[in-house]
């Protein structure tokens, strides 16, 4: 690792306080699907007998809020994970930039012994830290991809309600809203798992 | 790069000094690192903070293998003191840090475990170094609550940690005391508030005066000689310290 790749894990680490910010987002927005499930199902609740499809799709929306908290908290702890690793990074960039900076000072058998623990470096603890850095991705990249997969059901749902409004009778405008709601919301969720999606820790070449 | 002097030989037994980095950044603080030989063995007294680590081992690697380094000590758990733990750990896993048993568990944050780290009791121990018996000599809250000094009975010379201490100015920053009234005005604000006890200070003002010492040498400024040490001493006991202003 360089001082270059050093500072490149100091930006690693930003990185994982935005995914966890975003991840944070995710976590409020499924609270508030849950809250706006419980409502609808009251709402279908006084709909009576013509909302009795509305009132099972809120239930299972309900129930997908619960999950994708869930899977979020899960991904959180993900990459609290990869804080550990990227912060191990860090503390080593930090030496090596001090025997960098031995080395362009030294000479003869400083320069040398400098020379063999750089290289040591670059070929046990790097190699280390990449396979470390490969394996979180992978771990991210799943949790995302089930993650994703979850809101996906979560949006044929919310069409679905959309569909079970139309029969709402003199409810009917009140649960399209409703129903309109979960849509926009899930959309929401969408947008920022796609930002998630794209996260992934740089592995630092030696 | 820092210089790296022979303050001491006697045949394979020898103190060095690392002092004075041209090209140190302002903000930091001068420190003096002191290496003592014995033989094949050496120990790297207050090896430093990790900022000025390439300049002490360019130094040092000038006269002397650093892989051969294999005991620390170090005075006190200040950065500037011990930092660059983790760099000599690099180069020697086994390295052994000699240091107050009260920061056994606050020093590690720079590096090291269990492993690396020899705890001095409050009253010192002895420290063989090849052939030499050195001496952790207590300094407690001076300025350090868990504080100690190095003295070589053979060599005559007192590592002295804080205590001698001086800011010296550009142009007066000599490797040795050459005129002491004019040098001590530069160590007085420093030991009024950083050495916080007056009980303290008098123990150990009492203490070292049955020590035969030919060099105190500080980790900051200049190395006291000959009729200056007991100068230093005296005007040491003197003073009123633990204070802000005065």
């Amino acid at each position: 690792m360089t001082s270059g790749e050093g500072r490149d894990s100091g930006r690693e680490l930003r990185r994982i306080v935005r995914i966890n910010e975003e991840i944070k987002t995710v976590v409020k927005t499924a609270y508030r699907i849950n809250l706006m499930a419980m409502n609808a199902i009251f709402l279908a609740k006084r709909a009576g007998q013509s909302a009795l499809g509305f009132g099972v799709l809120s239930n299972e929306l309900r129930r997908f809020a619960t999950e994708l908290e869930q899977q979020m908290i899960a991904l959180g702890q993900a990459t609290s994970g990869s804080v550990v690793t990227v912060t191990a990074m860090v503390k080593e960039a930090h030496v090596v930039r001090m025997l960098e900076r031995a080395r362009a000072e030294c000479d003869g058998r400083g320069r040398d012994a400098l020379d063999a623990l750089l290289r040591r470096h670059r070929e046990t603890t790097l190699t280390d830290r990449r396979d470390q850095v490969a394996a979180l991705n992978r771990n991210l990249a799943m949790m995302i991809e089930s993650t994703a997969r979850l809101v996906e059901m979560g949006g044929v749902l919310a069409r679905s309600a959309k569909i079970e409004a139309a029969y709402g009778g003199g409810f009917s405008q009140s649960l399209k809203q409703v129903s309109s709601d979960f849509e926009g919301t899930i959309g929401e969720i969408r947008k920022s798992l796609d930002s998630l999606g794209k996260f992934r820790l740089r592995e630092f070449a030696a | 790069m820092k210089t790296m002097r022979v303050i001491y030989e006697d045949g394979g037994h020898k103190w060095h000094a690392i002092v004075r980095d041209p090209n140190r950044p302002h903000y930091l603080i001068d420190t003096n690192e002191y290496l003592v030989v014995a033989g094949d063995d050496a120990i790297l007294v207050d090896p430093g903070g990790s900022e000025v680590f390439p300049a002490v081992f360019s130094a040092l690697s000038t006269q002397f293998d650093p892989r051969k380094i294999g005991k620390l000590f170090a005075s006190h758990q200040d950065p500037d003191i011990i930092s660059s733990l983790s760099m000599w750990i690099e180069f020697n896993p086994d390295i052994k840090c000699y240091l107050s048993w009260l920061w056994s568990s606050f020093v590690p944050h720079f590096g090291g475990t269990k492993e690396t780290f020899i705890d001095i009791p409050d009253k010192g121990m002895d420290i063989v170094v090849g052939g030499q018996r050195l001496q952790a000599i207590p300094a407690h809250y001076l300025h350090s609550s868990g504080n100690f000094h190095l003295y070589d009975p053979k060599a005559k010379i007192l590592f002295s940690g804080d205590v001698g201490a001086a800011l010296l100015p550009a142009g007066e920053d000599g490797m040795f005391v050459e005129n002491f009234d004019r040098h001590i005005r530069h160590a007085e604000a420093f030991h009024r508030r950083w050495m916080g006890s007056e009980r303290a200070k008098r123990d150990w003002c009492s203490r070292v005066s049955q020590l035969d010492i030919d060099m105190l040498c500080p980790q900051h400024g200049a190395i006291y000689r000959g009729a200056d040490v007991k100068r230093f001493i005296d005007w040491f006991a003197h003073l009123d310290v633990g204070v802000i202003h005065g």
